[in-house]
């Protein structure tokens, strides 16, 4: 009898009722304890369930336009904003004292709790405040006019308020006089002059500006070639000079175009009044989009909850990242991953070959098992240390003396970037692919590869033909695993290349092309940056919430397709069992 | 290709795994400078032909190239220190003249000369740094060596890209001042101020009657004409002891303190707060017996006052505010820290301009450099010629050389290194008693905005944070997590598990920064909001779960096994769901009844007494101790009772029995928190103290969201691969479900379960993104459940893309990263080694 049987029966005599009678009694049943035990579980699936109807919840609404609501106070002064979300609180004793008997005793009668809603009242750079709290006991009335407008600006937040003139050819017409198709159409044509300008200085522009660079650069490296005053730079340097001086005019070009445009924009301007006069004139193309709020039909709203999901999947961000879209943090999410997979699969399956395979099952084995377990284990907050000292530091400080000498003291490699980044989350998730790949590779029967080596396959061949394919299934499981695990992850991201604001993606038309030295956005730090270092912790809530939906979104989707690649492989290769 | 691919493998596979130690190897290869102190890179000396009579005072470059001395004669001479030549020597004006004090400012090269006349005069004494183009350099140099070159005036130094580096002279003297009309000034301190308008210039003096002045130089500026006019306010100070021999004058940047020592070790300390009404303020023995006073003198920032004797004492006093300190302005004198003593008496001192390090040098001639936080001395520099005696020590502005000049004709010249200075194991373990601390201390504190503050890196606060997190998350965490892995293994049925497994994993694949984004912005304002129904759901929601189970056993036996199943299952959500919400409803009242009405003053300690909330702490354990009181008493014939009866009046009766119960284990929570409160033990103040918005309360929540998933996933599979067989005996033999659970399936899967917590554990320690939003990152060690804290892993987060590549801060970073992964490594392996022999077990059964 072994250890465990006797510890088994031991417990099994106590637990058996000590006196005689008949079945059972009540309190064997521990129904008490059970109920505790299934209240745990309860508790955790309401936790989960709750967590994400919160965030879906929050995400899917944020777009929506809601009404603005436009209330005259009981001092008489009148706010008009957007509700985003109510509570109740308890007001000060300061307050308390100002206000009228009933109020002060209806509010004590209710626990000291008075509620109030968060209006989103916009017009930034009017009030200085995005938001303002309302009591429900100040409001002496509540109205919805159909002429106020929710204009999403380029600059400033939105503005809240009426549409009072636009100036187009040099004359002011009132808003109120212009069709609706008519303004449309203007609005639409000052933004497409907007995006042009935009092209014109953005990547135009940029070329030419990148072209000089590169050639200032070429002028530096032959000078560190060859010396500086020597013969081959000199004549480097003349070449760059004729150049430079083509790019220059073709820059020249590019910016009266620029001017031209920009002077176009400028004389279709609006007028936008504020709910308690305040004027505001700006040129027609900073208004992103606007509508009527109280006066829009539903298949208007849906057609404005579509083009901001749009517009938040397709655009870069604005107003420091609290507005306009995501997409380079896509991007960046995306190719980091994509990167992280190739480091990371052949490193883990290789490891996990040699594991299994390879290495002679004992001590040393049962070790190494030990570190992989362990290095699962690791805070991830650690590898972004060490990617920052090793990769960034060491590998990518001697990437830059040896080949980019010309560009020092500015570190090319030499800093965080989209390929330390995924190098980083590579080392930090190759124990799930290893882990994964080993347990897949056990999985296939040892008499398949006997079969094949008794056929007189070799090792090699073994593996390639037989026993590869078999765990294919479990290596695909733990690379959408690890791919899950590194899109999620954003401390070790910090230290090593993950910026608020990337003024270039890490892919684009000059060569090489694909620029791995790159600071890059992500998704799960726009997270961070917008709810915790923006100017206001608020106005940016909304954009956090879309943006988890999104990451989570990704990552169960990563994390379903693991299960059903694995259940469709399983599937595939059910049937030919030994 | 068989070969290769079985070559590929090989490597590819221990490389891999090196790469793992590589990991450990670097992060310790960062941090090992650390700890190893400085070095001396190289010595020169030189013959000093070109200085005449006593240095006074030696300036140095941050280049070290050019030094200047002024000597007591009032010659300025300057010399290249690498070759030991004379650049440009120069007489200042004295008007004749005798220098009979001196003071200088290391930090801004200000200088004062106390004249035998009584007059006193400021100026400047330096080295002039220009960087010029390498075409405005004198045509006809001659060579110093080293890239070095001199037209007679200035040493130009080549640079990289067609730029050379001109160093000269820097040396003037403003008008004097008379200050003690025929009499010599023997003791001299000045510090200046005011605006480039209105510069002001604060000095002590000390004629040879021994009368003190201070006196307030306000200069104005004409802007248009240039011209300056001057006040000079003097007050004279109490007079010292008869017979007291001044040996040193010093006095604070603000001019509010002054302090005055007699050779004999007496330190007169005045507070001169109010100008007109100086007083003495304090007067006590920094060197007591026979020795005698040789060295006073601030360190960088003024905060530190370093005392040496003719014994070779070094010690260092801060001025401290204390209760029942003997003086006339509540302040004390405190020797916070005594450094390492020298064999002979403590001669010369030179303070860093950047550090808290400072150079001491004794008659033997031994020069030591040392830091005043760590207390370490990381340099002895031996006498490099017997008997020597220094006239002068200086620092090197970048604390990267030193200079010494000796009486024997001769200077010296060290280049050192010392990276480093402020960390020692007991300066980032110990407790330190810092710069303006009432007392020893466990701080973090690794930057501020200026050059005269004392880093403060002691990795026991943050070490503190983890921990606390961990704990309180792991509190929270582990009860949820195993007692779901339980009932998920044990009395649910396939279709459900198969459900509600996967839904708890998909809690584990949450990224950690939404779960920090919802509990710092979404779940802290509510709990702060409503944190009285909080607190009393973490009672009203099992005591709920315990109504439900008591009400479900009053139901008719034939009904219970019909609804045994999901129907069950759903009436515990309702339970929890009913309890939350009851929770929340009775808030208010709770809060009235238990925290005078208002949870954040009570939590302060200012309102309301600590009984209520210490009972609802006790009431577990009062619960258990009145269970097994009844179980010991009644135990048996109450089951022959229960026996007896139909099974739903068995259910009432027990129904009845638990009410009684708890009826009297609340008594008795009361009665208990009563006693303790009458006694003074409560949880306020400890456990319970003032409440913050981002806390470990929510921080614990929401790492609980983290950590729940991996111990519930683990603890589960162990749980499943108890083998059926036991299971079965056990059913067979008589036993309920749930004894076979808890006494069977429990106790063979114990090393699973306890691995899983292991390595949740694990997880809970590095967690980083959430500890960063929802802890309000503020290093304070106090065990308060409503303050927050700042764990290592956030540490690094916030400090290390800000850090410099090799700076202290960034190698205590590594350390702290080290940390971190030494604890993770030692629960992990703890955690594996478990899990390997439980394997072992399982596989035996």
């Amino acid at each position: 009898m072994n250890y465990v049987e006797r510890d088994a029966t031991r417990s099994l005599a106590e637990a058996l009722p000590r006196s005689r009678g008949r079945v059972t009694d009540i309190a064997a049943r521990g129904e008490p304890y059970t109920w505790a035990l299934g209240g745990a579980l309860a508790l955790g699936i309401v936790m989960i369930v709750g967590f994400l109807i919160l965030v879906l919840y929050n995400g899917a609404t944020t777009f929506i336009p809601k009404p603005i609501a436009v209330m005259t106070l009981a001092d008489g002064a009148v706010v008009a904003g957007e509700p985003f979300r109510s509570e109740s609180y308890r007001p000060g004793t300061a307050v308390l004292e100002k206000l009228a008997p009933e109020t002060r005793a209806r509010i004590a009668a209710n626990d000291g709790y008075a509620s109030r809603t968060l209006y989103r009242i916009g017009n930034y750079d009017i009030y200085n405040e995005d938001f303002r709290w309302v009591s429900d006991f100040e409001v002496a009335r509540i109205l919805y006019p159909a002429d106020l407008i929710y204009a999403e600006r380029l600059e400033w937040g939105p503005f809240i308020g009426r549409l009072k003139s636009v100036h187009v050819g040099g004359a002011a017409r009132e808003a109120a006089s212009i069709p609706e198709a008519e303004l449309v159409r203007l609005h639409g044509e000052a933004r497409a002059r907007w995006q042009r300008l935009r092209g014109i200085e953005r990547s135009e522009i940029g070329a030419v500006n990148h072209q000089i660079e590169r050639e200032r650069l070429a002028v530096r490296k032959a000078e560190i070639a060859h010396g500086a005053g020597s013969a081959e730079a000199r004549q480097r340097a003349a070449e760059a000079a004729t150049r430079i001086a083509g790019l220059q005019k073709e820059y020249d070009g590019l910016a009266t175009e620029a001017r031209r445009l920009r002077e176009e924009d400028r004389a279709v301007r609006v007028t936008l009044a504020a709910i308690g006069g305040e004027e505001k004139e700006l040129p027609l193309s900073a208004l992103v989009r606007f509508y009527p709020a109280n006066a829009i039909s539903l298949t208007g709203k849906a057609g404005i909850y579509l083009s901001r999901w749009w517009e938040f999947l397709s655009d870069e961000p604005r107003e420091a990242n609290t507005e306009g879209g995501v997409m380079p943090a896509i991007f960046g999410t995306f190719a980091m991953t994509l990167l992280l997979v190739i480091a990371v699969t052949p490193f883990g399956v290789i490891t996990a070959l040699y594991l299994r395979e390879y290495a002679r099952q004992g001590r040393l084995v049962s070790v190494i098992r030990i570190s992989v377990n362990n290095l699962a284990g690791v805070p991830s907050i650690v590898y972004g240390v060490f990617g920052l000292g090793f990769f960034a530091y060491v590998l990518g400080g001697s990437i830059d003396q040896l080949f980019y000498p010309e560009r020092l003291p500015n570190p090319t490699f030499g800093t965080g970037g989209l390929l330390w980044a995924s190098l980083t989350l590579a080392l930090l998730t190759v124990p799930v692919v290893i882990v994964a790949t080993e347990e897949a590779l056990a999985a296939v029967p040892r008499s398949m590869r006997e079969g094949s080596l008794a056929c007189g396959a070799s090792k090699w061949q073994t593996i390639r033909n037989i026993v590869l394919p078999r765990a294919m299934p479990g290596i695909m499981t733990g690379i959408i695993l690890a791919m899950a695990r590194g899109a999620g992850e954003v401390a070790p991201l910090m230290l090593v290349g993950v910026v608020k604001l990337a003024p270039e993606l890490p892919v684009d038309g000059f060569f090489p092309f694909v620029h791995l030295e790159r600071s890059f956005m992500h998704l799960g730090f726009h997270i961070f940056d917008v709810g915790f270092q923006s100017r206001n912790s608020e106005a940016g809530k909304p954009m956090v919430f879309v943006t988890t939906v999104l990451l989570v979104g990704l990552i169960f989707l990563m994390n379903i397709s693991a299960i059903a690649i694995r259940n469709r492989l399983k599937r595939k290769f059910a049937g030919s069992q030994f | 290709m068989d070969r290769l691919a079985d070559w590929t493998i090989r490597i590819g596979g221990i490389g891999v795994i090196l790469a793992v130690f590589g990991i450990m190897a670097f992060l310790a290869e960062v941090v090992v400078p650390l700890f190893t102190g400085g070095e001396v890179l190289s010595r020169i000396e030189r013959t000093k032909d070109a200085i005449r009579g006593r240095v006074l005072v030696d300036k140095l470059d941050e280049y070290r190239t050019l030094s200047v001395a002024l000597t007591d004669d009032g010659r300025v001479t300057a010399f290249h220190v690498a070759s030991g030549r004379a650049i440009e020597a120069r007489d200042l004006d004295l008007g004749g003249g005798t220098i009979t004090s001196f003071a200088h400012l290391p930090v801004n090269g200000l200088i004062a000369l106390g004249f035998a006349d009584g007059s006193v005069r400021f100026g400047r004494l330096g080295v002039e740094v220009k960087v010029i183009a390498s075409t405005d350099v004198p045509a006809t140099l001659s060579d110093l060596g080293g890239g070095d070159s001199t037209d007679g005036r200035a040493v130009y130094t080549r640079l990289p890209g067609e730029q050379v580096r001109r160093l000269a002279v820097l040396a003037q003297l403003d008008a004097p001042q008379s200050i003690a009309a025929g009499k010599a000034i023997v003791g001299l301190d000045y510090r200046a101020g005011g605006t480039v308008e209105r510069p002001s210039r604060a000095f002590v003096t000390v004629d040879s009657d021994g009368v003190i002045r201070l006196s307030n130089a306000t200069s104005r500026v004409n802007l248009l004409t240039r011209q300056v006019q001057t006040q000079v306010a003097t007050t004279t100070l109490p007079e010292l002891p008869p017979g007291t021999k001044v040996s040193r004058v010093l006095m604070t940047e603000k001019a509010d303190q002054i302090y005055v020592a007699g050779e004999d070790g007496q330190i007169f300390r005045f507070d001169t707060r109010d100008f007109a009404k100086p007083m003495l303020a304090e007067q006590l023995d920094l060197a007591p017996g026979e020795q005698r006073l040789t060295l006073l003198d601030f360190l960088n920032g003024e905060q530190s006052i370093v005392v040496g004797t003719s014994a070779g004492a070094v010690d260092i006093y801060f001025r401290l505010q204390r209760e029942g300190a003997r003086s006339s302005d509540g302040y004390t004198m405190v020797r916070a820290r005594s450094l390492e003593p020298h064999g002979a008496p403590v001669m010369g001192f030179a303070p860093s301009i950047r550090t808290k390090s400072f150079l001491t040098a004794d008659a033997a001639g031994n020069i030591w450099f040392r830091h005043a936080t760590s207390e370490q001395t990381i340099l002895k520099l031996d006498p490099p010629a017997p008997g020597l005696r220094y006239e002068a020590v200086v620092l090197a502005p970048r604390d990267d050389g030193i200079l010494a000049i000796g009486d024997n004709g001769r200077y010296y010249n060290w280049r050192i290194s010392v990276p480093h200075p402020e960390t020692t194991l007991h300066s980032i373990f110990g407790k330190v008693w810092y710069e303006g601390y009432a007392e020893p201390s466990y701080t973090w504190q690794s930057s501020s905005g200026t050059d005269t503050f004392e880093p403060k890196f002691s990795l026991v606060p943050l070490i503190f944070g983890t921990i606390k997190a961990t704990l309180y998350c792991m509190l929270f965490a582990v009860p949820i997590a195993l007692a779901a892995a339980i009932f998920t293994s044990e009395f649910v049925n396939r279709q459900v598990r198969a459900v509600v497994k996967p839904t708890m994993e998909m809690m584990a694949s949450l990224p950690s920064v939404v779960l920090g984004f919802i509990a710092a912005l979404i779940l802290a304002p509510i709990v702060e909001n409503w944190i009285a129904s909080v607190i009393l759901a973490f009672a009203a929601i099992p005591l709920g779960l315990f109504l439900g189970a008591y009400l479900w056993q009053m139901l008719p036996e034939r009904l219970a096994l019909r609804f045994g199943g999901l129907p069950k299952f759903a009436l515990m959500f309702l339970a929890v769901g009913l309890a939350g919400y009851l929770a929340w409803w009775l808030g208010g009242a709770f809060e009235r009844l238990a925290f005078a009405g208002d949870f954040k003053a009570w939590a302060n300690g200012t309102v309301g007494s600590d009984a209520p909330f210490l009972a609802l702490l006790l009431l577990p354990l009062s619960f258990i101790a009145v269970s097994i009181g009844f179980g010991r008493a009644f135990g048996l014939a109450w089951r022959d009772l229960l026996r007896a009866l139909a099974p739903m009046q068995a259910g009432m009766a027990d129904f009845a029995r638990w009410a009684l119960l708890l009826a009297l284990a609340i008594l008795l929570a009361l009665a208990l928190a009563w006693t303790m409160t009458g006694a003074g033990l409560g949880p306020r103040g400890t456990l319970v103290d003032t409440y913050v918005q981002r806390n470990t309360l929510v921080v614990g929540f929401a790492m609980g969201f983290a950590v729940i998933p991996i111990i519930y996933t683990i603890a589960e599979d162990a749980l499943n691969a108890v083998p059926e067989h036991l299971r079965a005996a056990s059913l067979a033999c008589g036993a309920t479900p749930w004894q076979t659970a808890i006494s069977i399936i429990l106790p063979t899967a114990m090393s699973g379960v306890f691995a899983a917590i292991m390595i949740g554990m694990g997880r809970a320690v590095g967690e980083t993104m959430i500890v960063v939003m929802a802890a309000g990152n503020t290093p304070v060690m106090e065990w308060n459940i409503f303050s927050g804290l700042r764990a290592l892993s956030a540490n690094i987060a916030v400090e290390l893309p800000e850090a410099v590549k090799d700076d202290t801060l960034y190698r205590m970073l590594f350390l702290a990263a080290l940390t971190l992964f030494a604890m993770t490594f030692v629960i992990n392996t703890l955690a594996e080694l478990i899990r390997q022999r439980f394997r072992k077990r399982a596989m035996q059964l």
